[in-house]
């Protein structure tokens, strides 16, 4: 994908990225963030969670991902989420993004970013800046 | 509950730097993340790549000793992780020294369905062993003060 | 006309779209809306000005507030220099009593959005604290809603006899649209809206893809 083949509008391809507890694991071990509430379901559920939760930057790489396949060879300038509602592990999300605005001189897209739960609620909202050589 | 005079503590602590953090890339949880999120990018998952850096989120989970300043209020509720944003400014690359600096960028209050919030973001600031920034990270840690209803 | 009542811009804190890209977004999708009206959170945004977006993409572009009260958010249309000083807009627990009255004696028309959410929503506090007089048209299409949260808006609104609006509650440039209001009346400017709303000649649109 080059900047010029960019328009406003584009949706990027959806994607139902994997979040089993096996993903989770290797994620909360590269990241230091071994926690209960992340990889123990039962754990979770006794705190008032729906289950284990996928940590809210996990979600960010599942976007950063789809970005990345989206635009090969593009890079991220930012990435810019809120985390609206739980992830729960093992389920089936949905992420999805949008092309907002382009710029010619500077050769970047500004791209909607969105996690939506396999309940069809919304998970996670963001944007990223995403430049093209 | 007696509730916080966020006036005050934003006139107190907003732009304080409270903690400072020095880390090292390793390429094994630079791999592991970016492999996890389900990248398939060879710049994130393969270490012989010419441009090998870390996944563009990766900082996002550098955190401090301190996520907040030693006599910062205690703010009573349930911690919830309402965020972050990253801004990349240059590739962190393996072996990188990190030095991060935090401070206290913002603090104010909001009601949601999760009932009454109180909202602090920590902004974390990542420069390399050259001296280069790399990285700036917002964190946007929410207090879940009370149901309303 | 149709206009999305309730959408909030990079000028409320969770908020993630610049103006501009509203506007190209609702031109590029073909989006059939006439304009919007910004509601940015717990604040009075004097300062912005988007005459030059009206002009550039023949949209209505207005602005309001969305101010938090005892018994959830409120829409504000109207908001004047007499409103701002009335009560505090970035306070979370304003009296909603409070905030109704200011508005009808200021000129302005205030409104209960998202009513059927928790927490957050009209009927929640209603169930609980009972109904407050002086609210008579509530936002039943809210395009944040989760499953269920409209349908009890839209029941309850009826139960009490509210009029009904809509509004996208967008917070990021792809989601103004998905819902919005009807209008009976041409609209220009905020005092034409403020009078549509007060005239009732309205109705909530879902404007949604079918999935």
């Amino acid at each position: 994908m080059r900047y010029e083949d960019v328009d406003l509008g584009d949706e990027l391809p959806s994607e139902h990225p994997d979040i089993s507890m096996e993903k989770i694991l290797i994620f909360t071990e590269a990241a230091k963030m071994k926690f209960p509430r992340f990889i123990d379901h039962e754990f979770a559920r006794a705190e008032g969670l729906p289950g284990a939760l996928v940590p809210g930057i996990m979600s960010q790489g599942l976007l950063a991902a789809m970005i990345h396949r989206w635009a090969p060879g593009c890079r991220i300038r930012s990435l810019d989420t809120v985390f609206r509602a739980p992830l729960v592990v093992g389920t089936t999300p949905t992420v999805t993004g949008a092309v907002t605005d382009t710029d010619d001189e500077a050769r970047t897209a500004e791209i909607d970013l969105i996690v939506t739960s396999e309940e069809g609620r919304t998970s996670v909202l963001g944007t990223a800046l995403v430049a093209f050589d | 509950m007696t509730k916080p005079d966020l006036d005050a503590i934003k006139a107190e602590w907003i732009g304080t730097e409270f903690d400072h953090a020095n880390f090292t890339i390793k390429v094994e949880d630079m791999v592991n993340w970016a492999e996890a999120c389900g990248e398939t990018d060879p710049r994130f998952t393969d270490p012989e790549h010419d441009d090998f850096q870390a996944h563009p989120g990766f900082t996002t989970h550098l955190v401090t000793r301190r996520v907040l300043p030693e006599e910062f209020p205690k703010i009573q509720g349930r911690g919830i992780d309402g965020g972050k944003s990253v801004e990349v400014l240059a590739p962190v690359r393996v072996g990188d020294e990190l030095r991060a600096s935090a401070t206290i960028a913002d603090i104010y209050d909001k009601t949601g369905r999760s009932g009454t919030m109180v909202f602090i973001v920590q902004r974390m600031s990542f420069v390399n062993q050259n001296d280069e920034p790399v990285s700036t990270v917002d964190w946007k840690m929410i207090r879940n003060v009370v149901d309303q209803a | 006309m149709i206009l999305d009542l309730h959408t909030h811009s990079i000028r409320s804190d969770d908020g993630r779209a610049k103006v501009g890209n509203y506007c190209q977004w609702i031109r590029k999708k073909q989006i059939p809306l006439d304009g919007f009206v910004l509601t940015e959170h717990r604040q009075w945004d004097d300062s912005s000005d988007y005459r030059h977006l009206e002009d550039e993409y023949g949209l209505v572009i207005l602005k309001a507030s969305e101010v938090e009260t005892d018994y959830g958010h409120v829409l504000v249309f109207g908001v004047n220099d007499d409103l701002v000083n009335s009560f505090d807009f970035a306070k979370i627990d304003n009296p909603l009593p409070e905030v109704l009255e200011a508005a009808e004696r200021c000129g302005a028309f205030a409104a209960p959005c998202h009513p059927g959410r928790k927490n957050v929503g009209l009927f929640a506090h209603y169930d609980v604290k009972g109904p407050v007089e002086g609210v008579h048209t509530v936002e039943v299409l809210n395009g944040g809603s989760i499953p269920g949260e409209d349908e009890l808006s839209v029941e309850r609104a009826a139960e009490h006899g509210y009029r009904s609006f809509g509004g996208s509650d967008s917070h990021i440039v792809s989601r103004i649209g998905f819902c919005a209001t009807e209008f009976e009346d041409n609209i220009g400017d905020i005092d034409d809206l403020v009078a549509a709303l007060q005239g009732g000649r309205f109705a909530a649109v879902n404007l949604r893809e079918p999935v």
